[in-house]
């Protein structure tokens, strides 16, 4: 092999900017060159023993070519400059879709290098310290021989990035994630239930150090056991009080993905012309936010060099507006919104969710229970799925509590909540006033996995719930 | 392929008491269409290595995007460091050794997807969009090309090369009450693809879940399941419960279960890597060669599928995947089932829903998937059937569809004759007993 150049992604600046240019010698309109690196550790110990331990680096580039109204891609996990080269011309030559004439994009123009705002950075910490952290999580659940299977993991990623475009753009920025989890599955030898715990953020070692990992990891223990003796969940048409995991994944799922502007652009959403309509009770306000300090959603710019803003897509009932990419918004005639995202360098940039999240009310939880005569309280979400087109979603839970005359009467198992969006947001008649936010993973479709949050505080609402069997 | 990094991997080996290298190089090719047009068109080129060593009991491991001269070498040094961190891992059993294959190789290289242009893709999805009479709010086909290589200091030298083809697409009509489509394609090429029938398939699905009413109440009724839809609850519910990992650590109802029945007397359950399919090979990759291997015969249990972290590999270590060529070399092998087979029934889907009293044709889930721990789902029915009396007599959508799937293949009520290879299964359409379907008031 012969000598190539080497180069980190905030190094890029004359390679990226080579390949711009030339995409704008060959015919682009508007053109940008992206490059990425992604350095990930991830643990995990599973009974006592180490179960993976690994160091991952990728990197390299993506270049993109706006002719006539149509984007051309073209990627390559290199940073020699012929690859690089190689890769514009690949994307001037892909620029052969179906245009739309005269559609000009506003990029921003911006020329910003900014480092992760972390207190303790990963590089800097021993990796036996990391190992300890999730070997900790995992000897924590060690509490009874009905936990069959305990598992322990810390994961960070690093990630660099530096995008140059033919609008004068030259930004380099580093998102750094840390994650701890406990998960703990119980069996009493006829069925098995699991529970899991722990944080997320877009923070450094510090949650690490921070944490009480002994009580994470009992946590998890504690209550997948509990659940053991969990009882099945009604099935109907009933009150329901969701905790803020899935509060978020409601805000997600049922009213984030139908504000996406592509869907809008698309006539995919049932949200198309919604803008001043009334799609929730009063009490209800909603953002997607990728501003949040330490969110794991958090970015300082999206995937397109737009710098990262806060949304307010519900404004007490009314709904306000919608997320954009530099092409929604050029389609729509609005501001980007810095939510052009892509999973990494060889993913497509779509308009993705940041931090989405409904705003507080004023109850306290032990309030909501006590007034409360007959409903299901949840605890957890496991996963949820989006249904634009019409204007339902589903999200599943882990497990959950009746609740009857104000009281807890017993936890039940996993179910599954659905229903009209609106008809459920319009039914919500209290918010609690602590928001919390839960990391996790968000695919468009059934893949392109980006890093967001969801929350809210706990809600009560009327949907539709399915206990499983 | 890749002789260069595999020489400098393989002069490192010497360093350890078992050590493997695994090289992947691909070309990906995408058309994208959003909202009835053609939307973007995607070349990614990308090489990767995986290095995995053992010594004195302690594991390391790295891998990197090969994207400068010193890329080896720094994942050769950066699973060094790891190792050196590295607490004992006794359960460690080895690496793959040298074994003659099984199998022939099965044909899973299609020189036409290696060759394809651009403009191929785009005039095909442009076929689809012409047979279409709705919307096709978003669709994709991509095309790839794999050539992987595993070496370890055991002596194993595998290569492998597949193509890869896989299409999504959805439809929708417009209106207060839009309905929608969706048509799946799994492949190692694209000759199965029928640009004319995806597109009509897509506008009589779109046109057919607009007439939805919503689902009110609750019955119980038999589930009927065709193959886009059993798939993924088939993998997600059996495939994890003969993994050999989740039986390892307890995490499989199944654990305790071989030689004991699990499912109907009538279901046969192979995993069948020498038919060409997306994960068909011959040596797994790590280096194990694969086999035809019955898994469930006549309801009992015949075995689990391992890896070689399990011990006593089948060949069913896996970094590749059968919908996305990118990013192999990134992925530490797991258990997957190569071509998880159904044997198929004699009835016709028309046949199956005739011999159903009360049930659903379930036409799309939000998404099929069932727990991977308990079996259990509760589903969003994006669009239904309801059968009555061996008739479908309406459409309906949103509402919740409960059951548990490791229970379902103990009450099977049908199998027909329709196979089709989805990823890594091949099913035909089912039908099962025992589901509650709830929807409003």
């Amino acid at each position: 092999m012969k000598a190539a150049t080497v180069m980190v992604a905030e190094q890029a600046h004359d390679e990226l900017s080579a390949a711009v240019q030339r995409m704008r010698d060959l015919g682009a309109g508007f053109s940008d060159a992206r490059s990425q690196t992604v350095r990930t550790t991830g643990v995990s110990s599973m009974n006592g023993e180490l179960r993976q331990l690994t160091e991952k680096s990728t990197g390299g580039v993506c270049l993109r070519a706006w002719i006539g109204g149509r984007w051309g891609y073209g990627t390559a996990t290199s940073f020699e400059r012929k690859d690089i080269m190689t890769a514009a011309e690949d994307a001037v030559r892909n620029a052969r879709g179906d245009g739309i004439p005269g559609l000009e994009l506003e990029p921003a123009s911006v020329r910003k290098h900014l480092r992760a705002d972390v207190r303790i950075h990963p590089d800097t910490v021993e990796l036996s310290e990391k190992i300890s952290a999730a070997m900790d999580l995992d000897r924590a659940q060690t509490i009874d021989e009905r936990i069959v299977n305990s598992v322990g993991s810390y994961a960070e990623e690093v990630k660099t990035n530096h995008i140059v475009n033919s609008a004068g753009s030259d930004i380099s920025w580093e998102e750094v994630r840390t994650i701890c989890r406990a998960v703990s599955v119980a069996s009493d030898g006829g069925h098995m239930e699991q529970y899991y715990e722990g944080p997320d953020s877009t923070r450094g070692f510090e949650i690490v150090r921070d944490a009480d990992l002994e009580s994470i990891g009992r946590t998890a223990a504690t209550e997948a056991i509990a659940t053991l003796s969990a009882e099945r969940a009604p099935s109907g048409h009933m009150t329901v009080i969701s905790d803020p995991m899935v509060s978020g994944l409601l805000a997600h799922e049922a009213m984030g993905h139908a504000s996406e502007g592509d869907e809008i652009t698309k006539h995919r959403s049932f949200l198309s012309d919604a803008v001043g309509r009334k799609v929730a009770s009063d009490i209800i306000s909603m953002y997607d936010n990728g501003t949040v300090p330490g969110a794991h959603g958090s970015i300082p710019f999206d995937d397109e060099g737009t710098p990262s803003s806060c949304t307010k897509i519900i404004d007490h009932g009314t709904y306000t507006g919608y997320m954009h990419s530099l092409e929604t918004a050029s389609r729509l005639g609005c501001r980007p919104t810095g939510n052009g995202r892509a999973e990494n360098f060889g993913k497509r940039v779509w308009v993705r969710m940041t931090n989405t999240y409904f705003g507080p009310g004023e109850w306290d939880k032990d309030e909501l229970v006590s007034e409360t005569r007959d409903g299901i309280l949840c605890d957890k979400m496991v996963n949820g799925m989006e249904d634009p087109v019409g204007g339902c979603f589903e999200a599943k839970c882990l497990r959950g509590y009746r609740i009857r005359d104000g009281e807890i009467a017993g936890m039940v198992q996993s179910f599954t909540l659905t229903g009209k969006s609106v008809e459920i947001l319009c039914s919500a008649d209290a918010l609690t006033k602590e928001v919390i936010l839960d990391g996790g993973m968000c695919g468009k479709g059934i893949e392109d996995w980006v890093r967001v949050s969801s929350g809210g505080p706990y809600m009560r609402a009327k949907m539709i719930v399915g206990g499983g069997q | 392929m890749r002789d260069y990094e595999a020489d400098i991997a393989l002069q490192a080996m010497d360093r350890y008491d078992q050590a493997e290298a695994f090289i992947s190089e691909t070309v990906v090719n995408t058309v994208y269409i959003d909202g009835t047009r053609i939307s973007n068109i995607e070349t990614k080129r990308e090489a990767g290595m995986m290095f995995r060593m053992a010594k004195d009991g302690r594991l390391g491991k790295s891998s990197v995007s090969l994207n400068s001269d010193d890329a080896v070498r720094n994942c050769i040094e950066t699973a060094d460091t790891v190792l050196s961190f590295s607490p004992e891992t006794p359960s460690f059993k080895g690496y793959a050794v040298p074994a003659q294959a099984k199998i022939a190789c099965p044909d899973v290289w299609d020189k036409k997807v290696v060759e394809i242009t651009a403009d191929d893709l785009r005039d095909l999805a442009r076929r689809v969009i012409e047979n279409c009479t709705v919307d096709i709010p978003r669709a994709q086909i991509r095309v790839s090309a794999t050539e992987s290589r595993t070496v370890n200091s055991n002596g194993v030298d595998v290569s492998h090369r597949s193509t890869l083809a896989y299409g999504h697409f959805t439809s929708m009509t417009r209106g207060d009450h839009a309905g929608e489509g969706m048509e799946l394609y799994h492949g190692i090429g694209l000759d199965g693809l029928d640009p004319v029938r995806i597109g009509r398939s897509l506008s009589e699905k779109a046109v057919g879940s607009s007439n939805s009413k919503e689902f009110e109440g609750s019955r119980s009724l038999t589930m009927i399941l065709p193959p886009d839809q059993l798939g993924d609850m088939l993998t997600s519910s059996v495939g994890s419960a003969i993994n050999g990992e989740n039986v390892k650590y307890g995490r499989s109802l199944w654990k305790d279960s071989i030689g004991k029945e699990v499912a109907s007397p009538c279901i046969d359950i192979c995993d069948d890597p020498t038919v060409a399919a997306p994960l068909s090979c011959a040596f797994d990759d790590e280096g194990t060669p694969t086999e035809r291997r019955t898994i469930i015969g006549k309801g009992i249990l015949g075995g689990f599928l391992r890896d070689t972290f399990c011990g006593d590999s089948t060949g069913n270590g896996m970094r590749r995947s059968s919908v996305e060529a990118q990013g192999a070399y990134d992925r530490t092998p797991t258990i997957k089932p190569l071509n998880l087979t159904v044997r198929p029934g004699s009835k016709s889907p028309e046949e199956l829903i005739a011999e159903t009293d009360e049930g659903i044709l379930v036409e799309r889930f939000a998404w099929p998937e069932a727990d991977g721990l308990t079996g259990r789902f509760g589903l969003n029915v994006r669009c239904g059937h309801l059968v009555h009396k061996g008739e479908i007599v309406g459409t309906v959508s949103n509402a919740l569809l409960m059951g548990n799937m490791l229970e379902c293949i103990r009450n099977v009520a049908c199998i027909g004759n329709d196979p089709v290879q989805m990823g890594v299964v091949t099913v035909p359409t089912m039908s099962f007993e025992g589901t509650e379907l709830v929807g409003g008031n």
